[in-house]
């Protein structure tokens, strides 16, 4: 824990109430993030990635049924704000978001420009003409036509509807961006392009980001660090160059051995059955009956091993290796 | 781009938008008229398949002509017989003359020009509060009363109800929100089958409030004390149209606004720190604009259908009322009067909501 | 869809509850329409005097007697060819025969009867029997009430026998006869009365048949109308009648709404064009008073009525609402790829367009119902229902237009209007559980 450190997360849950029981979607998730750093959290459909970021943002929906750890932002417990002064404190001043290009997260009934301003209005106090001004310096900033401004959504292709909302995330210039599933909707061509709007940016303004999804292509990009989820549980966290080389988890490596390469011989594997539900988990490992390395240990939850200094939660790490009842520790600078 | 540019397309984007939406109102105006000119004639072709419509318009003819007969010096002589010839002998000029005995087809077409032009024909039995005999005068006398009682029920309805629905639609499975959502089906009912009910209760049986009608008998000349007699008179009525139909309306807005704060937007709105207000009043309340004031307008409709039974069990003076004394007198005259009245009324609503409609839909405003 | 969304209804009490009444509806109906055939209620509720005779007018059922303190009384009648009528045949001289018969019954409410009728047929062919009358009180008094003769069929309405009301100290018959004499307010006295018939016949083959009616002020399960008729009989054939309304009405409508709105955004172009204005110009039309003037000009027969209204719903405004769901499936996969292996365009229209809308159109039909049977009452209590059936809003219209209101009498408007509200009521209920279970948009609450 240090200066450097912008966003720690401590035992993090979020679980559902629905009328089949309760969905444990982020269970119990420890993450550090420094200051211009992009974490990539990687996870396939279903295991509790998007629900991250409703924890972190606290956009809880109506069936919320637990909700608690702890989300320190430079060191301060945002937990424990009320939902009023979060509002004021931390909603789009210190965190924003920039969410998944398949919804609809632009009003229809608004014009671009507006919604882009309409942060900055809120929060810097700007009144509609200067907050249109910067509203437009951000769409210079992330490629949109300035003449975009007075059009709506509807008008708008994917591509620029997801730049938009980036210049919308960018405009009260938060410390920490969310991006859910950013490019996952569009076209390779756009994904490009989107991705080096946001490499420019973290340059050019020292923004950090969480950055939410399954294509390990693209993270690969933007990644300084990479989380995988898996079953609402975060089972690895290792700095990008490392992860990709060589992951820890089994999980991990079978992901990075379903990727197609472009070149050698080898085809790609695939990882047999489903994940198990988030409503009723099971004991033991989550990731146990899919694993090419089981063995009779796996059916006690395993804790999280710190290896070479990156957190891995399976037995296979325990000889040699030290467990942590939480807290996960970054790379780079000693903890 | 410099200031004066801007400006120059901003205005110019305002002036496109007036043209756009000026053509789109008159295309709908031409539209609509189309249409009320075709349900009025359905109308005259029910009303006149027992030729009835051409009755009104004999018996019209044969009135007007009888009192020019009687008004005209040169006729005072004639014996009765003499009188009534002569009346015959006219009559079948002005029929002819208005091309009474030419076909079906040529007369209807005649019958929708007066129908449209609201000219009515004379009421066969009834006379009107200042004893006219025309229809037109009859029915507009009477139009007030209607107004009054179903305008404020609506109004009254659509804002509480509204107001109410984005409440519960915030607190979802309180306690109140399945109270309203249990109380939904009262709206099976409609008003005036509650209207009896609180008659036997209010005013049978408690004796605290009035029968009917709309004002005590004799009316107090204090202007203010009539108006709050007619409140008085309102109360039970208003009731009445209140139970059969705000619970529904709740029930139907909160479960649309339900829908539709669950929407993406709505959920990056609060991520964005909005306040709740804001949030309700531009990412809730404006998109849905269009289908809350399609609901408000088609709600009228189904307002004046229901007026006819309501006002007769309420005995109150409106144009429902005097449909139902029409049935029972068999005024033909007024009764196709009416139902022309309605058709007319029904055409207004629609095209005043596709004007409203056209401004505040944005893929009308750019087309 | 599938079962098991109909399972979930288990989850919604209101569901279940409407249900149940429902079908209880339907079990009354089947029990109507069998065991009551419709032709001879028809007969029977046009009434007459023969039908209801024995009933007593306008009052309420017998079982709101267990409400009151003051106990009203039922109907009381004897014949002369009941079985425990005492029965004294005296030939006399000359071909005259005195026959006596003596009435005993137990009196027991605490108000008086509405009123005292006898009823007379005999059979002779010159000379008419002869009638004397004796009224015996608990109390032992003994009155003679009428000495009369009587005709082939005679009615005697005691009331209106003002010797016998002057005799009674201007007390009408159904008073004075039971009044108890040492009261100082007027009530009955309680006990056991005697009625004894003394009938004089002329002829050997002359004889004569009495009923008596002394009518109570209570009557059957629901009481009856100002024709004397049981309303229970209407009560009971407006289940089948509004039922097959509500049902055949909803449906039909339904139906024929969804596949109009499938073939227009189907086949778009200009066949879409004309649906929409066909819709437009729809709505213009006053549905209400359309049928009025149909009903006024031409016939009020049930099934026309309902015929029209189907014809002038089916344009409905849900057109709009099913349009813009079929053009979201229309853009579907599947939908393209069953067009370009050459499905027919009807196929297409019914096997794959519809069925997916169906889950929504549900609801909506159920919730439809009881709109076409408060219809039904609309049309009845403007007085423009079928003139032979009888329903529940043509009961409501005539209690309205006797002064039930006015009057107090308040069975005769709540009974019907509770049927009304019952089925109306169970439908809904029924309809919006069954909205928030198809609804796709509601699914996730």
């Amino acid at each position: 824990m240090n200066d450097n450190t912008l966003l720690k997360l401590e035992d993090l849950v979020l679980y559902f109430k629905t009328s089949r029981g309760e969905v444990q979607a982020v269970d119990h998730v420890n993450l550090e993030l420094h200051k211009n750093k992009a974490v990539v959290i990687l996870g396939e459909s279903g295991c509790g990635k998007s629900s991250m970021a409703k924890a972190i943002l606290r956009l809880l929906p109506r069936n919320v049924g637990q909700y608690h750890g702890k989300v320190l932002l430079e060191d301060f417990d945002v937990m424990s704000l009320s939902d009023e002064e979060f509002r004021r404190q931390v909603r789009w001043v210190k965190m924003s978001m920039v969410p998944q290009a398949a919804m609809n997260a632009l009003n229809p009934v608004l014009r671009a420009g507006e919604q882009v301003a309409e942060p900055a209005m809120i929060h810097l106090g700007m009144d509609k003409e200067e907050a249109l001004d910067l509203a437009r310096q951000m769409f210079e900033n992330v490629g949109v036509p300035v003449d975009f401004l007075t059009r709506y959504p509807f008008e708008l292709s994917g591509g620029m509807r997801q730049r938009v909302a980036i210049a919308m995330a960018l405009i009260t210039k938060p410390q920490l961006i969310v991006l859910d599933e950013p490019t996952s909707a569009l076209d390779l061509l756009t994904q490009a392009n989107i991705m080096n709007v946001l490499k420019t940016i973290k340059w050019e303004t020292g923004t950090s980001y969480i950055l939410i999804t399954h294509d390990i292509a693209t993270s690969s990009e933007l990644a300084d660090e990479v989380a995988v989820m898996y079953a609402g549980q975060i089972v690895e966290i290792n700095d990008a160059e490392s992860f990709f080389q060589e992951p820890l988890h089994p999980y991990s490596q079978r992901l990075m051995a379903s990727v197609p390469r472009l070149y050698g011989d080898e085809e790609p594997d695939f990882i047999p059955g489903r994940p198990p539900s988030l409503l009723n988990p099971p004991t033991g490992c989550r990731f146990a009956d899919r694993c090419h390395l089981r063995f009779d240990k796996c059916d006690e939850e395993p804790p999280t091993f710190i290896v070479d200094g990156h957190p891995v939660k399976c037995w296979l790490y325990e000889k040699d290796h030290q467990a942590v009842e939480s807290a996960a520790t970054g790379t780079g600078d000693a903890s | 781009m410099t200031a004066d540019v801007q400006q120059a397309v901003g205005r110019q984007a305002k002036i496109d938008t007036l043209k756009r939406i000026g053509k789109y109102t008159i295309v709908r105006f031409f539209m609509l008229f189309f249409a009320v000119a075709v349900g009025i004639y359905l109308t005259i072709l029910i009303a006149n398949m027992g030729g009835y419509v051409d009755e009104i318009r004999k018996a019209e003819i044969r009135e007007n002509i009888a009192i020019q007969i009687s008004m005209n010096p040169q006729y005072k002589k004639l014996s009765t017989e003499e009188r009534k010839q002569l009346q015959e002998k006219l009559v079948a000029l002005e029929e002819e003359r208005l091309g009474l005995n030419k076909p079906f087809l040529i007369r209807s077409l005649a019958y929708l020009k007066d129908a449209l032009t609201l000219n009515l024909g004379r009421a066969m039995n009834m006379t009107s509060d200042s004893g006219s005999r025309q229809v037109k005068l009859i029915l507009l006398e009477r139009l007030p009363a209607t107004v009054l009682l179903f305008g404020t029920s609506f109004l009254l309805n659509f804002f509480v109800s509204l107001f109410f629905a984005l409440m519960l639609s915030r607190r979802y499975g309180s306690f109140w929100d399945r109270f309203v959502v249990a109380l939904a089906p009262t709206s099976a009912a409609p008003g005036w089958f509650y209207g009896i009910f609180l008659i036997v209760i209010f005013a049978s049986w408690l004796r605290i409030l009035p029968y009917g009608g709309m004002v005590d008998a004799p009316p107090p000349e204090n202007p203010i004390l009539y108006a709050l007699s007619v409140a008085e008179h309102m109360i039970l009525p208003l009731m009445a149209l209140a139970i059969s139909g705000i619970f529904l309306s709740m029930y139907s807005w909160r479960t649309f606004f339900l829908i539709y704060s669950s929407e993406d937007y709505v959920e990056m709105a609060k991520a964005k720190g909005l306040t709740e207000r804001a949030i309700e009043r531009r990412y809730i309340l404006r998109p849905t604009l269009p289908y809350i004031v399609t609901s408000f307008a088609l709600g009228v409709i189904v307002v004046w259908q229901g007026a006819i039974i309501f006002e007769t069990v309420f005995n109150w003076p409106g144009i429902g009322r005097v449909y139902y004394q029409a049935i029972g007198l068999f005024d033909i005259p007024v009764i196709v009067g009416t139902t022309v009245l309605y058709a007319y009324l029904l055409a207004v609503t629609v095209f005043l909501l596709d004007i409203i409609y056209a401004f505040i839909d944005p893929r009308v405003k750019i087309g | 869809m599938n079962l098991n969304q109909f399972r979930e209804i288990t989850r919604y009490p209101s569901a279940i509850f409407g249900l149940v009444i429902i079908l209880i509806l339907v079990g009354i109906s089947i029990y109507t329409v069998i065991a009551l055939p419709y032709s001879e209620t028809v007969v029977k509720w046009r009434g007459g005097d023969m039908v209801w005779q024995d009933n007593p007018r306008t009052v309420p059922p017998t079982w709101t007697n267990f409400f009151r303190s003051k106990k009203l009384p039922e109907t009381i009648i004897f014949r002369s060819t009941d079985e425990g009528v005492e029965k004294q045949v005296t030939p006399l001289k000359d071909d005259l025969t005195d026959i006596q018969m003596t009435y005993t019954f137990d009196y027991t409410a605490d108000d008086f009867p509405q009123e005292i009728i006898m009823f007379f047929t005999s059979t002779f062919e010159k000379k008419a029997p002869y009638i004397s009358l004796t009224w015996t009180t608990p109390d032992g008094r003994e009155l003679d009430i009428g000495d009369f003769s009587i005709d082939k069929t005679y009615t005697r309405r005691m009331s209106q026998d003002e010797k016998l009301t002057r005799k009674l100290n201007g007390q009408p018959a159904e008073i004075g006869l039971f009044a108890d004499p040492n009261s100082e307010n007027l009530k009955p006295l309680k006990g056991t009365y005697t009625l004894t018939m003394a009938g004089l016949t002329f002829e050997p083959d002359s004889s004569f048949d009495a009923k008596t009616v002394i009518y109570g002020k209570v009557f059957g399960m629901a009481g009856t109308d100002h024709l004397r008729r049981d309303l229970m009989l209407a009560l009971l054939w407006g289940t089948p009648v509004a039922l097959a309304f509500g049902l055949i009405g909803a449906v039909v409508t339904s139906v024929l709404t969804l596949v109009i709105a499938a073939t227009g955004t189907w086949y778009g172009g200009w066949v879409d064009s004309v649906i929409q204005r066909i819709t437009e110009i729809n709505m213009m039309l006053p549905v209400l008073p359309i049928l009025i003037m149909v009903g006024v000009f031409y016939s009020r027969s049930l099934w026309l009525i309902l015929g029209v209204i189907i014809l002038l719903s089916i344009f409905g405004a849900s057109i709009k609402g099913y349009r813009a769901m079929f053009l979201q499936e229309k853009e579907a996969g599947y939908i393209q790829a069953a067009k370009s292996y050459g499905a027919s365009n009807t196929r297409i229209i019914f096997q794959y367009l519809i069925p997916r809308v169906v889950p929504v159109l549900i609801p909506s039909l159920v919730v439809l119902i009881p709109s076409f049977v408060f219809l039904e009452a609309s049309l009845a209590v403007l007085g423009l229902g079928d003139p032979l059936m009888p329903t529940w809003g043509k009961i409501i219209d005539e209690a309205r237009t006797n002064g039930a209101l006015y009057k107090g009498l308040y069975y005769w408007v709540l009974e019907p209007s509770f049927m009304l509200m019952l089925t109306g009521f169970s439908f809904a209920m029924l309809g919006f559980a069954l909205d928030r279970i198809f609804n796709p948009r509601l699914r996730g609450m």
